[in-house]
């Protein structure tokens, strides 16, 4: 893939739309964006998402620390981009609504498999009660998703479109 | 299949799943345990025979441990130093007629806090025992 001057801005300015989107809800526990925007831009900007997500997962690491949930992060966000790219041919707000919700929902599911691999012996059981002990924020996480999509679907894609056509 | 019908069918199975993991999460979260420390109480009366509860308990002080004992009864006075005891299991210890009282041990060791205070810890072994004074 080669990248050019302009490339290489619009991937800074979409790690920096996810980012100050993450710092502005960072008090809302499990309400975020960053879902949203991932989904919008590998629908909207082609092969750019490939260097925006380890980008975004490096910028985390640098500003969180690389704990335990960065690991999580390295493959999440990848499957995110994966079933999107899967379902491209979608195109209702109900329809990427659902995909987001869903996303939500199994976060937690997702990220709990990083403990099968920290413990050979026990590391299912532990996978397994870290989920189920964090179900009723992965509903809040799915349902958040499921409006955001629904609500901001519409006019983002409406400007995504508009900077299509303007060859961007 | 109608987009709508597909739409519909989307929603319905995003709410099962919902639902499905509302249902996981009450039956699979961590419970507290009942009853999760075993204690021995055992009354020695006056004629030092001793008759023994085991008990499991979530009691965190003396006093509602001997509640839960089944077949245990007591009574007491209260005071501001918390209940005196003075008669257990039909049996009352009067100092001033007998010079007789009602004393507690906890592990073999003298109890140092009155029934309200006394922690119940896991694998504790109570002993009240009917005691008259030289």
């Amino acid at each position: 893939m080669k990248l050019v001057a302009k490339d290489i801005t619009i991937i800074a300015m979409m790690i920096a739309i996810i980012e100050v989107c993450k710092i502005v809800l960072a008090n809302v526990p499990n309400i975020e964006l960053t879902s949203f925007f991932i989904i919008i831009f590998t629908l909207y900007m082609g092969k750019r998402i490939l260097v925006v997500i380890p980008a975004f997962i490096l910028i985390e690491g640098l500003m969180f620390g690389f704990s335990i949930w960065w690991v999580m992060y390295l493959y999440v966000w990848p499957i995110l981009v994966l079933l999107t790219y899967i379902f491209r041919k979608m195109k209702s707000a109900v329809s990427f609504s659902i995909l987001s919700g869903v996303f939500g929902l199994m976060f937690g599911f997702l990220c709990s498999w990083v403990y099968i691999f920290l413990d050979i012996k026990n590391g299912t059981s532990m996978a397994f009660a870290w989920w189920i002990s964090g179900i009723p924020w992965d509903i809040v996480h799915g349902i958040g998703n499921f409006f955001i999509m629904l609500v901001l679907y519409h006019p983002i894609t409406h400007v995504m479109k508009k900077l299509r056509m303007e060859k961007m | 299949m109608s987009t709508n019908k597909k739409k519909i069918i989307g929603i319905v199975a995003f709410v099962l799943v919902i639902a499905a993991m509302v249902t996981a999460f009450f039956v699979f979260r961590d419970k507290p345990v009942k009853g999760s420390k075993s204690v021995v109480i055992s009354v020695v009366d006056a004629d030092a025979k001793t008759t023994v509860y085991e008990l499991k308990t979530d009691a965190s002080f003396l006093k509602q441990a001997m509640e839960e004992a089944k077949g245990l009864t007591f009574s007491g006075t209260e005071s501001q130093y918390g209940t005196m005891v003075d008669t257990v299991n039909g049996i009352r210890a009067d100092y001033n007629k007998d010079k007789a009282y009602w004393s507690f041990y906890v592990n073999d060791e003298y109890c140092a806090n009155g029934i309200e205070t006394q922690v119940v810890n896991d694998g504790d072994k109570f002993k009240i025992v009917y005691t008259k004074a030289e």
